[in-house]
């Protein structure tokens, strides 16, 4: 006799789940699963608060608890690590309320939000960067809109991992430069259907194929987004003589209505001292 | 109790060490690993070959037989190269090209000799009627194996290890065919405490997943393809 069908599912789904008898937790449901493992929302029966669970291959053991060192408002904050009896590693984190940034993209907010959301996201990469610890699948999936704004990158990748198409960076193995790719995949993602060609520029220019040709690092990608939104030119992208114009004119439209208006007043002045 | 009358010529399973080394090491030198692959992999090859070139049992079994065959007479392992796909696709890939090889000759034959060749009727064809691919047929039976072998190792550890109750327990409500007992039942059953019954499970299922892990670490090639044939495996 062979295994069933239905014994097989069942026996697949029992085996995996973590044995948390020895913790503080109590499994409640499977609200997640990536390349690297799988995310559970728990209870944790000490503080009776609910909690996401991440449960993963022993071989992540050091990688898991250097990514649990990151301290940083956009980073989802670690209350514990542990080992389960079956070898495997679970870290307890914060269980964020909120939306994933793809749909939060589907309800339509505006091009500052959305600008807002890819600062917060840079910010804490670049942080984790300067840590030593790259990303290498960073996509709307991994990004967490909070129900108070706040903005929460998730599911931070150790060596080996395979990254997502779209947002992957050709190259092996992933490092931080690729997290660059990631960001402006990220970026191109984000942004509306009628986005402004300087900032699709920025997300093309971090995602260039060739390592060099891309934004140096985070932060670089970051200051052009500032320089757009502060109404300067991009390094990404050549204006025409018109849009340079029109840029200039939008940046400093209130000196340039005083202008006008000064000139106007001095028009008439002249015009009635004339008579 | 795990194996199959008609796959029955798979080897002796008991022979397989639960503690097992890569495929990598096996290449190097090790001398059971075809049989720890044939172990896993007979069964999935032989379904793949029956959904996917409409063969019959007895044919399916010679093609499969004949794959194993012809794979330790032609360096395998060798030709492995884990860089290019894992090892479960690199062997049904090689089964699909021995297999059409053998399925063209045959045919060659037939027509040469004047005979006609007769289709099989739907009802012998494996999967026929089933809307799965012969390659989810493959990946589905891979998967029944592992879990089959797996438990065979859990059994016999149970055995040397004294644990006839927790296994019994882990026999009775994990490997149920319909309705599961109660863990109340079960405790009544085998005159243990509901805890016991909660805690023998979770002692079989840890197991069982430390088995399974060893199996599959016999039949990859290194701790990369190891874990993504894990995620694969649960995901």
């Amino acid at each position: 006799m062979g295994l069933s069908d239905s014994v097989l599912r069942h026996l697949r789904e029992v085996v995996d789940l973590p044995d948390l008898g020895d913790t503080r937790y109590e499994l409640q449901e499977e609200i997640g699963r990536g390349g690297l493992g799988v995310v559970y929302a728990a209870r944790d029966r000490q503080l009776d608060r609910r909690v996401a669970l991440k449960v993963m291959d022993a071989a992540w053991a050091g990688e898991a608890r250097l990514i649990a060192r990151l301290e940083h408002p956009g980073i989802v904050p670690v209350y514990e690590t542990g080992t389960l009896p079956d070898g495997r590693v679970f870290y307890a984190m914060k269980l964020v309320a909120g939306a994933r940034a793809d749909r939060y993209v589907a309800g339509n907010p505006p091009l500052g939000e959305r600008l807002r959301v890819v600062q917060r996201v840079g910010e804490a990469l670049a942080y984790a960067h300067s840590c030593g610890v790259p990303h290498r699948d960073l996509k709307p999936q991994n990004v967490m809109v909070g129900r108070f704004g706040e903005v929460y990158v998730m599911d931070w990748g150790v060596e080996g991992v395979a990254g997502t198409p779209a947002f992957r960076a050709p190259e092996t193995p992933l490092d931080e430069r690729s997290d660059v790719y990631a960001l402006g995949a990220l970026v191109r993602f984000m942004l509306p259907a009628d986005a402004p060609p300087a900032l699709s520029a920025i997300a093309a220019k971090a995602m260039s194929n060739g390592r060099e040709d891309r934004y140096p690092d985070v932060d670089a990608v970051l200051r052009e987004v500032e320089r757009f939104q502060d109404g300067l030119a991009v390094e990404a992208y050549v204006e025409s003589t018109w849009q340079r114009v029109r840029r200039f004119a939008r940046r400093n439209e209130v000196l340039l209505w005083l202008l006008a208006a000064y000139a106007g007043v001095r028009f008439f002045l002249f015009f009635v001292r004339s008579f | 109790m795990w194996g199959d009358a008609d796959t029955a010529i798979g080897g002796n399973r008991d022979r397989f060490p639960s503690t097992q080394v890569s495929l990598i090491e096996a290449a190097a030198g090790e001398p059971l690993a075809m049989e720890r692959v044939a172990a896993l992999y007979w069964k999935p090859v032989y379904k793949f070959i029956r959904a996917k070139f409409r063969k019959d049992n007895e044919a399916a079994k010679d093609l499969t037989q004949g794959f194993f065959a012809a794979a330790l007479e032609r360096e395998f392992f060798q030709r492995f190269d884990p860089s290019k796909a894992g090892f479960r696709t690199y062997l049904r890939l090689a089964v699909e090209r021995f297999a059409a090889n053998q399925h063209e000759a045959e045919n060659r034959q037939k027509r040469g000799s004047g005979v006609k060749f007769a289709e099989l009727d739907a009802a012998s064809v494996a999967g026929a009627g089933s809307a799965e691919s012969p390659e989810e047929i493959y990946s589905q039976e891979w998967r029944r194996q592992l879990f089959a072998l797996a438990i065979e190792d859990l059994r016999a550890e149970c055995e040397s290890a004294g644990k006839r109750a927790e296994w019994d327990v882990f026999e009775a409500y994990d490997l149920a065919d319909g309705e599961r007992p109660s863990y109340a039942a079960l405790a009544r059953r085998h005159g243990v405490a509901e805890t016991s019954v909660t805690n023998y499970l979770a002692w079989a299922r840890r197991r069982l997943r430390g088995l399974v892990t060893d199996r599959l670490r016999g039949v990859t090639s290194g701790e990369r393809e190891l874990r993504e044939e894990m995620r694969r495996l649960w995901g």
